[in-house]
């Protein structure tokens, strides 16, 4: 196919040639073309079928707010649909398809649901498909979601990537069209920081589609002349093919620059970018966007925007029609006519709905008065249009103009709304706006070129002073007022035929009329009940005509008809360039332990533990399962000597001279008198009494203290104590710092744990149990002078120590400690068997510190102190909390010790019906104990610790399971804690 | 007292059984992409001193008196005495990052403020990566939400941020450079983030 539709003139290369496929049909462009112009030039009207109705339609507009002309784009993992063709790049080797129909293009079998239209209209499907209910979820919905709807996905992980940014400036221009591009000018002369964003590829907005001179120069040119000024300047950032397409808090906007979208290859890099702009200030010049007038069969390929028709001829050299026809309530719709006429198309007719005189001469067209176009002919293709006298135009395009509306949504996002204009029958922006925002040229209404010059330099202007800055004196570009004059109308009530005001979700005058019988006539009721504005272009041209259609039915004016609320994004972002590099592993940071190397050259599995990767377990040749390498690490460590990397625990250096009342202030228990050289215990309550992380803390000198949190709660416990510090006790002199990541601290746990240490912790620190005692703490040197802490405490109920050393040096004492345990079969042992040997000891952890639980339910009740003011100790005396019966923490064993518990089973007395009503309580953490030979638990039960020895049935629907067990002591070893004090 | 089990007498002196060695975890790290140089430097030593409530200006003195200079506003950092650089974090909190192989930092740093402030030993709570070249600014773009400007951001200027979900401490150490700090168990994650940002622009 040649470009029959190519005529002179226009911003393109023509000595660049792109070839490129539609539907498989070889074609040429230009660079510098769309998709669109392209089509257009090689005489493709038919570009896709609608949404609803499997209509033919063909290309509606020039830009952004395409709800007709959507494609498919690429192939294979590449492939994206919903593409907006107007919009879309011309490259070389692009291969383009059209979408949402069954068989080809041109016979869609899916457009017999055309035929079906009287039983489709709008509410539909709310009045169908409302019973049997179930029929839903697993017949109408797949139904209708096959049936209707758009492009498909590739189903492959998207190849390209995507990156974020950030930028700052003092000033933000959204918008490079005329009143834009002065208002750069003007704060970019000043010297503000500024930033230019605009969605097009070629700068100039509205100036590249206009014959209209600037400066006695055609504005194209002005645009490139401004565009080349402000790109000298250092201080001004242009961001072209770049939509702000949304206004956040604090003067931030968001932005998604299309950097590769242009090319036949992204070449590895990113192919979208999601800015967040800085903005002290910002000047929105987002433009107007013509909309429609709905008469009948309005939505045939060749009927289009009259400006649409003029930027094809203007910028693209291309004519969309060859016998052309204009429809109009407004003088702009004058000027695609003369354009056209200008460069030799045929114009057949102008027909105006006003009763006035010709606004400018064009050659060889007849100018119809108070007429109106009531319907069409041409299924696949404009042929002719009637008008409201009856008399027939042969037409290949209609180019209609029902008048601009100024694209007011950034304006919005932040609840302003917009008011109604009689003058310009349009929305502008209203008071409201978001702070920092001011807006100039057609988005606010000054539709002519010269208002929209000397706006943008003047709120430009305005927003440099109030950044005290001096504005520059130079003034604003000049222009014509061209004639802007236009009446309303929306509709030809003539029309017998379906009238499209929607083209995208085929909403049509009659469902707008059709709601308004049924009582949906608020704003927000009519855009769901029709789905009015709520396909992928947010109705840009269709939400106008029908909320005046509705503002006709309900007999009120549009201003207090109003609009639906705009929300961001101003057009459709990827879900890709939202997600940005988060994918894959990259999904969130990671962090690992000192022993990491170490364990993985040794084994390990490692298990996510919020951000840290821990070894789960280390398994060694010829074991089976899991099951095998956490019994034998258990059972190592309970009969000589086990190892485990516990620096994930968070630390905290508190440091002060009221450091001790602090603490003493943040724990629940007594921390006043923890002498030097001790370690204890610690627990923490919320305000209202509910356990919120525990730890130890250790007294490593008069006012210095090393406390230490779970591991999940690290960060929660740091900045809760920040702030009890800054807020809550400003008076205190205390200190906090992090030094999680700085230590490598290891658990060394088990009968021979001092006679391993010993190996290396440097003679001269005495670790013998006299001198160093269960509980104690203390700086000592290890391998030749290491600095180290050593620590005696222990969570696994053996004789234990954790040792800690500079982070750096942490694999390296990995290694250490398993080079010098040789001689006792020391075994490194993860996460798993640290939790069996927890839950043997009976030591509570996440899952009994749920959020839920106190330290009466944990059978920790009389630690908290009712002598001191400390966080939580109030609240935590509440009757409520210390009822009689309330859950208290225990132990079970299955009364037939061959049996598995089940963690999350409820336990239900024998005898009773497992319901809700006869809850006792649950199973928090289970586990097989090799020290034992059976599976054990630990749970909350009602008045637990009276209940020793009663046997009640621990149920799991989910599992189907229901097992007799005997509430035992939580402690299961070692119940004296004679091993740990060894 | 009992016999120095971890000692072994070779001749007259004693020597450890065991050594323990060295490995931050981006040692070693030089890569340079297009205008972008990404370096971690070695040796970093980083000691946090807290100005004691009540006792600032005595801290303040005794910093000075120790390094030469005094401490900077918050936000702002400075050079001292053989190149160690003071960093204002908060109005009683401050790092002090100096070039120091052994792990005594704090011990060192300690001596010097006499017992005026509170320190606490930072070197292996962080890891450190240095950008340089006239396209740092544009790669730190992609992932630092700070306006590292010129006029928003001097040199020895020096703020804490998120970057990638992680917490950095971003001071500019020169005309095109910046030393970026971050928790040292998510270096791999860091040296991602940045390095992915450098190839991004490229």
């Amino acid at each position: 196919m040649s470009q029959t539709n190519r005529i002179k003139g226009g911003l393109i290369d023509r000595n660049q040639v792109m070839n490129f496929t539609f539907n498989g049909k070889a074609m040429q462009g230009h660079a510098g073309d769309t998709l669109a112009s392209a089509l257009l030039a090689n005489g493709q009207r038919l570009v896709g079928r609608s949404f609803k109705y499997h209509r033919p339609r063909g290309i509606f507009t020039a830009g952004s707010e395409e709800p007709n002309a959507l494609v498919q784009l690429r192939s294979g993992a590449y492939q994206e649909p919903n593409t907006r063709a107007t919009v879309a790049e011309l490259f070389d080797g692009l291969t383009a398809t059209s979408q949402n129909h069954r068989g080809s293009l041109e016979f869609d079998l899916m457009a017999v649901t055309d035929l079906m239209a009287p039983f489709l209209s709008a509410g539909f499907y709310y009045k169908t498909f409302m019973w049997p209910r179930a029929f839903w979820e697993k017949l109408y919905e797949p139904m209708i979601r096959k049936s209707a709807g758009l492009g498909s996905l590739s189903m492959e992980e998207d190849p390209d990537s995507y990156d974020k940014g950030f930028v700052h400036c003092d000033l933000l221009v959204i918008g490079a069209g005329p009143s834009g591009l002065s208002a750069a000018l003007a704060a970019g002369r000043a010297g503000a920081r500024v930033v230019l964003a605009d969605e097009d590829f070629t700068p100039g907005g509205r100036l590249n589609a206009e014959t209209l001179e600037v400066d006695g120069t055609a504005g194209a040119d002005w645009a490139a002349q401004a565009i080349a000024e402000l790109a000298a300047m250092d201080n001004v950032r242009i961001m072209t093919r770049t939509t702000v397409y949304g206004a956040y808090d604090h003067g931030i906007y968001g932005a998604l620059e299309r950097c590769t979208d242009h090319l036949a290859s992204s070449g590895g890099k990113p192919r979208q970018i999601l800015w967040r702009i800085y903005s002290k200030r910002a000047v929105l010049a987002a433009g107007s966007t013509e909309r429609p007038i709905a008469f009948g069969n309005n939505d045939r390929p060749g009927v289009m925007l009259a400006g649409a028709v003029r930027t094809y001829a203007n910028r693209y050299g291309v004519t969309p029609g060859q016998q052309v026809a204009v429809f109009t309530n407004n003088d702009d719709g004058w000027r695609t006519a003369a354009d056209l006429a200008a460069n030799g198309v045929a114009i057949n007719a102008i027909i105006d709905t006003r009763d006035a005189p010709a606004v400018c001469d064009v050659p060889g067209a007849r100018h119809i008065r108070n007429a109106a176009v009531v319907d069409t002919v041409g299924r696949k293709g404009l042929k002719s249009v009637t008008l409201t006298d009856g008399q027939v135009i042969p037409v290949d395009c209609l180019a209609v103009s029902g008048g601009w509306s100024p694209n007011v949504h950034l304006t919005c996002h932040q609840r302003g709304r917009p008011t109604w204009r009689e003058d310009i029958c349009a929305f502008v922006p209203g008071a409201d706006l978001p702070p920092g925002m001011a807006v100039a040229g057609a988005a606010n209404g000054s539709m002519t070129l010269a208002a929209a010059l000397t706006e943008g330099r003047a709120v430009a202007n305005a927003q440099i002073k109030a950044l005290g800055m001096t504005p520059s004196r130079k003034a604003a570009p000049k222009a014509e007022d061209e004639p802007r004059d236009c009446a309303p109308f929306w509709h030809v009530g003539e029309s017998k035929n379906r009238a499209w005001l929607d083209l995208q979700n085929d909403v049509t005058v009659k469902d707008v009329k059709q709601s308004y019988r049924e009582g949906f006539r608020s704003v927000e009721h009519l855009k769901r009940y029709t789905t009015l504005g709520m396909a992928t272009d947010q109705g840009k041209t269709a939400n106008i005509p029908a909320l005046a259609i509705m503002a006709e039915c309900t007999g009120k004016t549009l201003q207090d008809t109003g609009t639906t609320i705009f929300r961001p994004p101003y057009t459709p972002v990827p879900l890709g360039a939202l997600g940005g590099r988060s994918r894959g592993k990259d999904f969130r940071p990671y962090r690992l332990t000192p022993s990491h190397k170490w364990a993985s050259e040794n084994g390990a599995t490692f298990v996510e533990v919020g951000n840290w990767l821990r070894a789960q377990w280390y398994a060694r040749p010829g074991e089976q399962g899991w099951r095998d390498s956490v019994d034998r690490e258990v059972e190592m460590t309970r009969n000589s000597v086990g190892i485990c990397d516990v620096t994930t625990l968070g630390k905290i250096d508190v440091q002060g001279k009221d450091a001790a009342e602090f603490l003493n202030k943040v724990y629940a228990n007594g921390f006043a008198k923890l002498a030097v050289g001790k370690v204890r215990y610690g627990l923490m309550l919320r305000e209202d009494g509910i356990c919120y992380d525990d730890g130890t803390t250790a007294r490593m000198g008069e006012n210095h203290y090393v406390m230490t949190t779970t591991t999940a709660n690290a960060v929660l416990v740091f900045r809760r104590m920040e702030f009890a510090r800054q807020c809550l006790w400003p008076d205190l002199d205390v200190h906090l710092i992090s030094t999680t990541d700085g230590w490598a601290q290891f658990a060394v746990a088990g009968p021979n744990a001092r006679n391993l240490l010993r190996k290396v912790i440097d003679a001269g620190h005495d670790i013998s149990n006299e001198a160093f005692p269960f509980m104690g703490c203390g700086e000592v040197t290890v391998c030749g002078g290491m600095p180290a802490r050593l620590f005696r405490i222990s969570f696994s109920g053996e004789l234990a120590y954790e040792i800690a050393v500079p982070a750096r040096y942490g694999n390296s004492m990995m290694q250490v400690l398993m080079e010098a345990g040789k001689e006792f079969d020391a075994v490194p042992y993860g996460t798993e068997a640290l939790g069996v040997m927890r839950i043997e000891k009976g030591h509570a952890a996440g899952n009994e510190l749920n959020g839920q639980t106190t330290a009466y339910n944990l059978g920790m009740g009389k630690m908290v102190s009712q002598t001191k003011e400390c966080i939580g100790n109030v609240l935590s005396q509440r009757p409520e909390m210390l009822l009689e019966d309330a859950i208290k923490l225990v132990g079970f064993r299955p009364v037939d010790r061959s049996q598995k518990l089940i963690a999350g089973s409820h336990f239900i007395t024998k005898g009773d019906e497992a319901t809700m009503a006869n809850d006792q309580g649950w199973m928090t953490s289970v586990a097989y104990s090799p020290s034992l030979g059976h599976s054990i638990g630990l749970g909350f039960i009602k008045s637990g610790d009276t209940r020793k020895g009663e046997v009640v049935r621990a149920v799991s629907p989910i599992h189907g399971t229901e097992i007799e067990v005997e509430i035992v002591s939580a402690h299961f070893i070692d119940p004296e804690g004679e091993r740990l004090r060894a | 007292m009992s016999r120095p089990i971890s000692l072994i007498r070779k001749g007259n002196v004693c020597v450890p059984d065991y050594t323990l060695t060295s490995a931050p975890p981006l040692a070693g790290t030089d890569i340079t992409i297009g205008g972008a140089r990404l370096t971690a430097p070695a040796d970093l030593a980083v000691v946090s001193i807290a100005l004691p409530l009540g006792g600032e200006a005595a801290a303040q003195k005794a910093i000075k008196t120790a390094f030469g200079t005094a401490l900077p506003e918050v936000g702002k950092s400075a050079i001292g005495k053989n190149g160690a650089r003071l960093v204002r974090l908060g109005r009683d909190q401050a790092f002090v990052l100096f070039i120091h192989a052994t792990p005594d930092a704090e011990a060192v740093v300690a001596a010097r403020l006499k017992g005026k402030a509170y320190t606490t030993d930072q070197t292996d709570v962080w890891c450190a990566l240095e950008i340089s070249g006239p396209d740092s600014r544009a790669a730190l773009e992609r992932i630092c939400p700070l306006d590292l400007h010129p006029q928003a951001f001097a040199v020895d200027d020096a703020a804490r941020t998120s970057m990638e979900h992680l917490g950095t401490l971003t001071i500019r150490t020169g005309e095109n450079a910046y030393l970026l700090m971050s928790a040292s168990s998510s270096a791999g994650s860091f040296l991602h983030a940045v390095e992915t940002s450098i190839k991004n622009i490229n």
